[in-house]
């Protein structure tokens, strides 16, 4: 139910909340001539960034939606530090990848492959550079493949921290294997059922600890990782993942959801790692499902609540900052795809800062001028 | 209340899916009167029923209920006003005024009667008035006697509520919560536990086959009778009194009491799952469905698709037990799948002009044998799905006869204060024009479960189902 409103308040486009039920754009939102592809923001921090891809193999476990699959299988995508200045930039995501996601999400006001011709900021297969580098694990919302949170991941990145995104199969429209496969979104067929969101956060905190035991082995540059420093940051149900993952892995010492209702069973005893949300207005402290409410007291630890004024649920994702490509204006009031992209880079990384490189960031601990959006819950705001 | 409950039921079941939109109730929205409109999203905060809000819902039922053109309305204002009466004489507030205005049969002038009276009532006791207002408009509601009206307002989740948690005493009976808030009549002694679902139940060492002799001290069947105790049961939050049972294990003869909490519990989220299927006897497709939720045809389809892969399958088990029902759109696909060129049933307005439901005969056929497991929870669009298989010659139904409750498919509308008011524009009957709601579709074979083979993990519905399909 949630997502409605979250579309009525803001913009119509990729809609897609905690889980699908894609609501058509609205037609007063769709302008008649898309503007040409889109640019990713630039990255903000000091360095390069280096982008590529694995592709990894859970044998232990049986695919948790494709019952005719006895491995889980995973494509992980890093973002890294790099000091290579030249090169291709990487794909976007497929023109097929671009296609299921606009059918998926009932968007028809711009060709199919629009998506394809996004321009990203990193190099593809650039070398790795720096050492002892922090590590953030990803997880995008339901339905979206990971590539719809590239400019925070690419922001990331470029501050310092390997980046590994996951596409956690079949959660998606759209997953693409090396041997060409695409894997759609097989657990769309059952996310109206009761418990779905809590069956699939369990699956994703096991996605995310196979991927950290896996990464030294399968990847060259894991040694310039820093294995005690590892966090999770995830939108919509990948945010409600980065708790069900904290729970069950101590490996990740922290951790945000942005925007995502949250389906994670904390402990009556309480949870002490360090935890954010980071959210739109449909998660003020009071509102209609306060899961936030209900986990803000079982936090025991460092925790911030922030609710940003006029996000909407993919404030916090790419999906603003593809609207012009797609030929969709946004609605009046929500935040402009710029400044969305602006706020969710620097609180993100502020927390991130402050818990895996212990750097105190004042930003964190009051509103700020220079962002007044940032509301601090449940003090300052409350539902009107 | 079959009635609210099942209503309540619909919508925490919305509400527990909180990562889904509500789903646009599919192909049966009526063309909604000017005075109320079905929901556009998520309803806002509800506030306080006033005399505005049962004004609302006096003419939104008068102008698109079923027999809202014909029905005389004076009925439901008399409903409405016992109610009233009685709550004023159950808080001791009795009142000289709270005398029923004389009607005249204007709909208008009456409603203008009753209101007059009803405020001069209510004014008089401040503390009572939301009270008075939510039973004056339950009653109005319930006097359609249709059970498919409802009127869904005060809903309430428990704030540790968790995805997928049900709240209660954590077991199932063969009574179910629709049945024990009044659809007693279909029930069959002895009442006895057929799931434990956790909580309280599962803490108290509960076990499916226990007989219930008596619930808060009260005997569940009086010569034969189902009583109003067995609703205990099923309590609702905020309701949290203990409730005491007297208990029956047959296999021991073991006698004993225990008092159950109700709370909170977490659900196997395995058994939530609307549609789940599994191979049995290594050519049978088994496919248990709980709802038939958007989708869910295609959803049972495509798992006996997979089922099909490599082998001959002999049939279909399609375990509709416990079906609380949902959209006439999927039952009538999934009919689709068995049967071409047919009407699955008729959607009729009070002056008999029907709507015919038709297969889509885009549909490939399956062209598998099909058992259909059925019982007195199988409800609504699970009775249009039970009664086409068996009018249309599509299957055998096994088990016993379905719910009855199927009055015709419900529309919800929203009224001023955000709560939603629900009932159907027509009535349903099966494809050979009969009608099924509170007679509900008779077994081919009749097979109850005992509590001896709840006990012992048996069921013998599903044997009989597959000897049935080996024949």
């Amino acid at each position: 139910m949630r997502q409605l409103l979250a579309v009525a308040a803001g913009l119509a486009v990729l809609a897609a909340s905690a889980c699908s039920a894609p609501a058509p754009p609205r037609s007063d939102a769709v302008s008649a001539a898309p503007a040409g592809p889109a640019t990713l923001p630039a990255p903000t921090g000091p360095h390069q960034v280096g982008t590529t891809a694995l592709y990894l193999k859970d044998t232990s476990r049986p695919d948790p939606w494709n019952l005719d699959a006895d491995a889980r299988e995973l494509k992980v995508t890093l973002w890294y530090p790099t000091k290579q200045h030249d090169g291709q930039r990487a794909p976007y995501m497929t023109p097929k990848e671009s296609e299921l996601l606009l059918k998926g999400t009932s968007i028809a006001s711009a060709p199919y492959d629009t998506l394809s011709k996004t321009r990203t900021n990193a190099i593809k297969d650039a070398e790795p550079a720096g050492r002892k580098l922090p590590l953030v694990v990803l997880s995008p919302g339901f339905t979206k493949p990971m590539s719809t949170l590239t400019s925070l991941a690419e922001d990331l990145a470029s501050r310092g921290y390997v980046v590994a995104g996951i596409d956690h199969t079949y959660e998606s429209y759209a997953t693409t294997f090396p041997d060409g496969r695409v894997a759609e979104c097989l657990a769309c067929d059952s996310n109206s059922d009761p418990g779905f969101g809590t069956g699939l956060i369990q699956g994703r905190a096991a996605d995310v600890s196979f991927v950290l035991d896996q990464l030294p082995a399968k990847w060259d540059g894991s040694d310039r990782i820093d294995r005690s420093r590892i966090a999770m940051v995830g939108q919509s149900i990948g945010g409600s993942s980065a708790m069900a993952t904290m729970l069950e892995d101590p490996r990740v010492r922290a951790g945000i959801d942005m925007d995502g209702t949250a389906y994670a069973r904390i402990p009556k005893s309480g949870f002490s790692r360090p935890f954010m949300f980071l959210g739109s207005a449909e998660h003020v402290s009071g509102g209609p499902f306060p899961t936030w409410d209900r986990d803000w007291k079982l936090l025991t630890g460092w925790k911030r609540w922030i609710v940003l004024s006029g996000a909407e649920h993919q404030s916090f994702t790419d999906t603003p900052l593809l609207a012009d490509a797609l030929g969709i204006k946004p609605l009046p009031g929500v935040l402009p795809a710029a400044r969305a992209a602006e706020l969710t880079r620097t609180y993100v990384a502020a927390f991130l800062d402050q818990h895996l490189k212990s750097r105190r960031q004042p930003l964190l601990d009051k509103p700020s001028s220079r962002y007044p959006e940032a509301k601090f819950c449940p003090a300052t705001c409350a539902r009107s | 209340m079959t009635v609210v409950r099942i209503a309540a039921a619909g919508l925490a079941l919305l509400l527990a899916a909180a990562c889904t939109a509500p789903a646009p109730p599919r192909g049966e929205a009526s063309t909604a009167g000017t005075v109320c409109a079905p929901p556009q999203g998520a309803p806002g905060p509800e506030t306080v029923t006033t005399i505005d809000v049962i004004e609302q819902a006096y003419f939104c039922i008068l102008g698109t209920y079923y027999s809202g053109a014909t029905l005389d309305a004076r009925s439901l204002l008399t409903a409405g006003f016992v109610a009233l009466t009685q709550e004023l004489n159950r808080n001791g507030r009795d009142l000289p005024e709270a005398t029923m205005p004389a009607l005249t049969g204007d709909r208008k002038a009456d409603w203008t009667a009753f209101e007059a009276v009803y405020r001069k009532v209510t004014d008089q006791v401040p503390g009572l008035r939301d009270k008075l207002a939510i039973v004056t408009l339950e009653a109005i509601v319930a006097g359609l006697g249709d059970d498919h009206a409802g009127w869904t307002h005060d809903v309430k989740r428990p704030p540790d509520y968790y995805d997928g948690d049900g709240y209660g005493l954590g077991l199932q009976a063969n009574v179910d919560d629709s049945q024990a808030d009044g659809n007693l009549g279909v029930t069959l002694a002895p009442l006895f536990v057929t799931t434990v679902l956790g909580g309280a139940a599962q803490a108290a060492g509960l076990r499916a086959g226990d007989i219930i002799e008596s619930i808060n001290g009260s005997a569940p069947f009086i010569g034969g009778q189902a009583t109003p105790a067995i609703n205990a049961l099923y309590p609702q939050y905020p309701e949290a009194r203990p409730v005491k049972l007297r208990l029956l294990r047959q296999s021991t003869g073991r006698r004993w009491s225990v008092a159950l909490q109700p709370g909170l519990a977490q659900r196997d989220l395995a058994a939530l799952q609307v549609v789940r299927s599994k191979l049995l006897d290594d050519d049978v497709a088994y496919v248990r469905m709980t709802g038939f939720a958007p989708d869910s045809a295609d959803r049972v389809l495509r798992a006996i698709s997979r089922l099909r892969k490599g082998r001959t399958l002999s049939g279909v088990v399609l375990d509709l037990r416990g079906n609380s029902g949902g959209s006439p759109t999927e039952a009538t696909r999934l009919l689709s799948a068995f049967v071409h060129g047919k009407v699955t049933a008729y959607h009729c307005t009070v002056d008999g002009t029907c709507a015919t439901s038709r297969t889509d005969d885009t549909l490939e056929l399956l062209g598998l044998p099909l058992t259909v497991l059925t019982d007195r929870s199988c409800a609504s669009a699970c009775e249009h799905f039970s009664s086409a298989v068996k009018d249309l010659r599509i299957g055998r139904l096994v088990g016993t006869r379905t719910a009855g409750v199927i009055s015709g498919p419900a529309q919800a509308y929203l009224l001023s204060n955000n709560t939603l008011l629900s009932f159907p524009a027509q009535h349903h009957l099966g494809p050979n024009h009969e009608v099924i709601d509170r007679i509900g579709v008779p077994p081919d074979h009749y097979v109850p479960l005992t509590p001896k083979d709840a006990a012992a993990g048996r069921d013998p519905a599903l044997t009989k189902a597959l000897t049935l399909l080996h024949k």
